[in-house]
């Protein structure tokens, strides 16, 4: 499967004029002046995406995007460059700006010592997405639609989102590794509004794979529009969160939002060989109670952040960032690898050829533990217990973090009495992680279509979590 | 005009009828991007790129599709077309969906009144990139002091044009350059934090971008102020929202403004044109003509031309966001789609006088994460800021959310300061509130 992968990637490739005459020429011009590493990256993507409004299904938006960048690599200082057009000229232009970093520098050009370079498949399709007409797409829409309308009478309005893809990439390395990847990613959005009384509220759910329309099974179709309904409903009954520090519960699953912010941007090595994480003097120490293992994994079989091979062309991994509490190891690419002088990690992203690379989180998530979820709740006398979050950032430096809660309750006496709504919680990475004191034994991967953001690239990651108790987080109610 | 775009569009466009549409709307964009980024005194990173990329929309038995591609060969643009006229036929008919009448469309402001292209751009060389931010950082590190760790700047420049065609007869062009200069440093602090601070500023024309020295020294303060910061006790206290991060408590009125939202019942303004949403002194202009201006724009998203409009004055709600599309949904007459520049005219008084009178107040100098909900209006927030003791800055606050409701915030606004912030499509004094709600310890 893997080979034919690579045949049929490189082979696509050819048609666009992409083979090792042009390949050669352009890597040559890219080391001219010498470099630690250099590659090419080439990317055809074809999307398409429908909606549905007003009971109709009446957009669709198709999108076609091709090129190649150039990076050279001298120690840590990069050039780059890139081109949509895949001519010779244009290419080798690109190359000749992404070189100019080297000038002057010393550094010897890399040996070519390899060839093509088999890949292991984390996302198998069975049927690609550019066979998948849209008249097979249409159906599952409409029929979401009429779930939605037919799981509660309270509900006004449907609104809904199908998209899917596929990305081939194939990355020209200067070291003379030639590696190609298949990337699907399928994701839908189901978004209901609800009155009841006067009152008016929405609630959406989403569901994301890098897969193909296998994605949606009948269970998860059945998922995708009660959650969102569901959602909808309860936060027609849902308050303001008190204020102030508080205990908090996460729920297992997306919950891994926590772990993204608080730690796992903290862990991505460029900001540590920079100096300029909370992290970057930690390796080793304990950070965490032993009960917290934390993985950052690209190899968890058709989720939204699997990954058969990074953007640099290196080998994927499960990567044990906290292991037992004790922090293990940073997510490298090829620069902070050298630096550091270990091994990538595999976590080498971008988010299109237009994008130099950056070490990034795939799939985060933590270990199960020891304890019941039912425990944990019990064991809160009053707090906050969160179940469906919005979004998140982090400050690197301070440490200080925070997630956005679109759905929690409160804990009172060890039980969730009142739901609560929009409220936005902030806590500090190191002080957090230490705070967490309790871990359940119900691991959940989520499976909504997450996108990390950092130094303006957008990349699709996964999150998980089980439930867990944090002694103490800032909540942000009190409206 | 670029002949070579503005041919591919108007082939785009009959090409696009022969296949059956009854409307087409095409834009194609060329442009190109320049970025230095330095740290600890050597360059990190050179990236330059030069790009173009075509956008579609039709319209085909009242359908309606957009499409974009970056490919356009001659071969596989063909192609693409015909894909996408094929999936639009599969889509189901919205009556709502057509071009804006061709009298409405047109241009609110000349390129020249405008003045998005700095002349001086064609001479920016890349030595003079180089210089720049190499100035640049000489500044930050001049700053430094014996907590200092790292200083990474960059300065970016960039040129753009579209073309936009369509099949009812519009056909024009917009071009422009921008500049763009930052500063970030991280600090060591007492307790293993590493501080960060950060300056940015874009502008159309380079002489307009403020002196290295001035954004030295706001990446140092920003910097400095976190040093030590932490929470202190929730509770309602006077805020005092700086110039430069207002944008992100007058963006909660954006989303609510929207005729997405409105047509699809999740606004909470749903209903009050006409009505008070605040204080008196919350006046908000919206005006894509301002000369240089980041958000200025000939036409919007319907190709109707853009011209200012009052969107709140004297607290007193004036108009929606209706695009042709939501304006027909909603049966109402469109006005545009998109928001552009916003004035927020400024008061007479600075922020540390206004703020002498408050025992205690917070300086919100930034913000981290939070949300907000358009339907109930209820938003929380992540600030980063200090706390004010009759005017005079005092502990760094950290480790803190602010909480309110959109239809209630605006209502708490007391004043404007005399400081309008121009670097940004928001052009905001600092605003002061009374009784906002934070939490803390």
């Amino acid at each position: 499967m893997t080979r034919d992968v690579h045949l049929a990637v490189t082979e696509h490739f050819a048609r666009y004029g992409v083979d090792e005459a042009l390949i050669g020429p352009a890597l040559a011009a890219a080391t001219a002046h010498g470099a630690d590493h250099a590659e090419l990256f080439f990317q055809h993507s074809e999307s398409t995406s429908i909606g549905l409004s007003d009971r109709i299904v009446n957009r669709v938006h198709t999108s076609v995007d091709l090129g190649v960048g150039v990076r050279v690599v001298v120690g840590d200082q990069v050039g780059y460059a890139y081109t949509e057009d895949l001519t010779l000229e244009h290419v080798l232009r690109a190359a000749r700006t992404a070189a100019e970093i080297a000038r002057g520098s010393g550094a010897s050009a890399p040996v070519r010592v390899a060839g093509a370079v088999e890949v292991p498949d984390f996302y198998p399709l069975s049927r690609s997405w550019g066979d998948v007409e849209l008249s097979e797409r249409i159906p599952l829409v409409r029929a979401w639609e009429q779930a939605a309308f037919d799981a509660d009478a309270r509900v006004r309005k449907v609104q809904i989102h199908l998209s899917d893809g596929e990305s081939r990439v194939l990355v020209a390395r200067a070291d003379g590794r030639r590696v190609a990847d298949l990337r699907p990613m399928t994701s839908a959005w189901v978004s209901v509004n609800v009155e009841d009384g006067g009152r008016a509220e929405h609630g959406s759910y989403n569901v994301a794979g890098r897969t193909g329309l296998e994605l949606y099974d009948p269970g998860r179709q059945q998922r995708l529009v009660d959650l969102a309904v569901d959602r909808a409903v309860k936060a027609l009954d849902a308050g303001s969160a008190p204020a102030g520090e508080l205990p908090v519960v996460m729920a297992a699953g997306s919950s891994g939002i926590l772990l993204h912010e608080a730690i796992g941007h903290g862990m991505e090595a460029d900001f540590n060989r920079k100096g300029t994480s909370i992290f970057a003097d930690k390796m080793g120490r304990s950070v965490a109670h032993d009960t917290v293992t934390v993985v950052d994994d690209a190899t968890l079989p058709g989720s939204r952040g699997a990954l058969n091979v990074d953007d640099e062309g290196n080998a994927t991994e499960r990567t044990v960032l906290v292991d037992h509490g004790t922090m293990a190891s940073y997510l490298h690419d090829e620069i902070s690898a050298r630096h550091y002088g270990v091994a990538p990690t595999g976590s080498g992203r971008r988010q299109s050829f237009r994008h130099p690379v950056l070490p990034r989180m795939r799939a985060t998530y933590m270990e199960a533990g020891p304890h019941d979820p039912a425990d944990i709740i019990a064991s809160v006398k009053h707090g906050v217990y969160c179940e469906t979050f919005a979004n998140g950032q982090v400050q690197i430096g301070g440490g200080d973090f925070a997630f956005y809660v679109r759905f929690g309750y409160l804990i009172e006496d060890g039980r969730l009495t009142r739901p609560i709504k929009d409220v936005n919680l902030v806590g500090n990475g190191p002080k957090v992680l230490a705070a967490i004191d309790m871990v359940g034994n119900d691991l959940v991967i989520d499976e909504g279509g997450w996108t990390c953001g950092k130094d303006g690239q957008g990349v699709p990651v996964s999150q998980g979590m089980p439930t867990v108790r944090v002694s103490k987080l800032s909540v942000g109610g009190g409206r | 005009m670029n002949d070579a775009i503005l041919d591919l569009a108007e082939r785009v466009v009959g090409k696009v009828l022969e296949l059956g549409a009854d409307e087409v709307s095409v834009g194609v964009s060329e442009g190109s991007h320049t970025d230095i980024t330095r740290r600890d005194g050597k360059v990190e990173q050179a990236s330059e790129s030069s790009t173009r990329r075509l956008g579609l929309s039709l319209l085909l038995d009242d359908k309606w599709s957009t499409h974009s591609s970056s490919d356009l060969r001659p071969e596989a643009l063909d192609h693409f077309l015909e894909r996408a006229v094929a999936a639009t036929r599969f889509l189901e008919p919205d009556a709502a969906r057509r071009l804006p009448p061709a009298d409405l469309c047109g241009r609110g402001a000349s390129e020249a009144s405008l003045d998005h292209f700095d002349p001086a751009w064609k001479a920016f060389t890349p030595a003079d990139r180089a210089t720049l931010a190499q100035q640049l950082e000489d500044a930050v590190l001049a700053r430094r002091d014996d907590d200092f760790i790292s200083a990474t700047v960059s300065a970016s420049d960039g040129w753009g044009r579209h073309v936009q065609v369509t099949s009812h007869g519009f056909a024009d062009a917009t071009e422009g350059a921008w500049y763009a200069l930052s500063a970030g440093l991280t600090l060591s602090d007492a307790d293993g934090r590493r501080p960060e601070g950060h300056a940015s500023y874009a502008a159309r024309y380079r002489t307009d971008l403020p002196d290295i020295g001035r954004i030295a020294d706001e990446a140092v303060e920003r910097a400095q102020e976190a040093k030590g910061a932490g929470p202190i006790a929730s509770g309602k206290y006077p805020m005092l929202l700086l110039n430069r991060v207002a944008g992100r408590i007058l963006g909660t009125l954006s989303g609510p403004l929207s005729g997405y939202n409105l047509h699809h019942g999740q606004s909470c303004l749903a209903g009050k044109r006409g009505l008070r949403i605040g204080s008196d002194v919350l006046t908000i202009l919206d005006d894509p003509t301002i000369p240089r201006g980041l958000a200025s724009t000939p036409w919007d998203g319907d190709l109707m031309a853009a011209v200012p409009r009052t969107v709140v004055e004297g607290g007193v709600l004036q108009t929606y966001y209706l695009s042709t599309y939501y304006a027909r949904k909603l049966e109402e007459q469109p006005t545009t789609g998109e928001r552009t520049n916003w004035i927020v005219p400024p008061g007479v008084r600075s922020w540390s006088e206004i703020a002498s009178a408050f025992p205690r107040a917070i300086l919100v100098t930034g913000f981290l994460g939070g949300n907000h909900n358009a339907l109930t209006g209820d938003f929380s927030f992540g600030i980063r800021g200090r706390l004010l003791e009759h005017g005079v800055p005092t502990t760094p606050l950290s480790e803190m959310n602010v909480a309110g409701n959109t239809l209630q915030i605006f209502h708490q606004l007391v004043e404007a300061a005399d400081d309008p912030w121009t670097y940004s499509a928001t052009v905001a004094p600092t605003l002061v509130f009374e009784d906002v709600q934070f939490s803390g310890t």
